[in-house]
């Protein structure tokens, strides 16, 4: 079996969790066809470089995949039917990484930074208060 | 590395190379290299022109091997909108 790395994009107008069960059906597919999938990665509603099919934003999300070719065919052909997938590449790869990805970092820092923010909203909201 | 001060007294005038500068080499290869990942937009981004073009390796001094795969990657990174084709 070979090792492939996933990428798709879904439609702007779709929520986290309707994308997050995209996932979950491209990896039954996998799974049904004789692959697994190692890992995913949601990386979030980010900004798109280019208009895609009117979206301005798309949810990127990654599957690290062990299946055999067929596998992978058969997942592509239902991602082309799929009307909420934008966009998708499926990358050959010597190993799978079992660190996050990079823009899992980014999200982290992101999360972070907000974490800090949110804080600091409420110190200023408590100091308005007193 | 800038030779110190003293060693550079102690060279005889007629060595002294006052606008030798190393060569910038690839950060791609060589000791502890950069890994090159089509996810990674912040570094391929430096490798590309304010429009948006991949630089030439004359410029970056990128190695060829690297060249390649770094080409590949600002493609695999546009395809999927992390970067854009062309910016205006």
């Amino acid at each position: 079996m070979a090792l492939y790395e996933s990428v798709f994009i879904a439609r702007q107008d779709l929520s986290q969790t309707q994308a997050e069960s995209l996932i979950g059906k491209f990896e039954k597919i996998i799974k049904d066809n004789g692959g697994k999938v190692a890992n995913h990665e949601y990386w979030g509603l980010r900004t798109l470089a280019y208009l895609i099919k009117k979206n301005k934003k798309g949810h990127y999300a990654m599957l690290n995949i062990d299946a055999p070719v067929n596998a992978v065919q058969e997942m592509e052909r239902q991602m082309r039917f799929d009307e909420d997938v934008l966009r998708f590449i499926s990358i050959k790869v010597d190993e799978l990484s079992k660190e996050p990805s990079i823009m899992m970092h980014q999200r982290n820092k992101e999360a972070q930074i907000a974490a800090e923010f949110g804080v600091d909203l409420e110190k200023k909201e408590v100091k308005n208060e007193a | 590395m800038k030779p110190s001060r003293e060693a550079m007294q102690k060279v005889p005038m007629s060595q002294v190379r006052p606008f030798y500068r190393p060569r910038r080499t690839c950060p791609f290869s060589g000791k502890n290299p950069q890994t090159i990942d089509y996810r990674d937009v912040k570094t391929l981004s430096r490798y590309v022109t304010e429009r948006g073009r991949i630089m030439p390796r004359r410029i970056t001094f990128v190695s060829l091997a690297a060249q390649r795969k770094l080409a590949q990657a600002i493609k695999r990174a546009r395809f999927l909108a992390l970067m854009p084709y062309i910016e205006k």
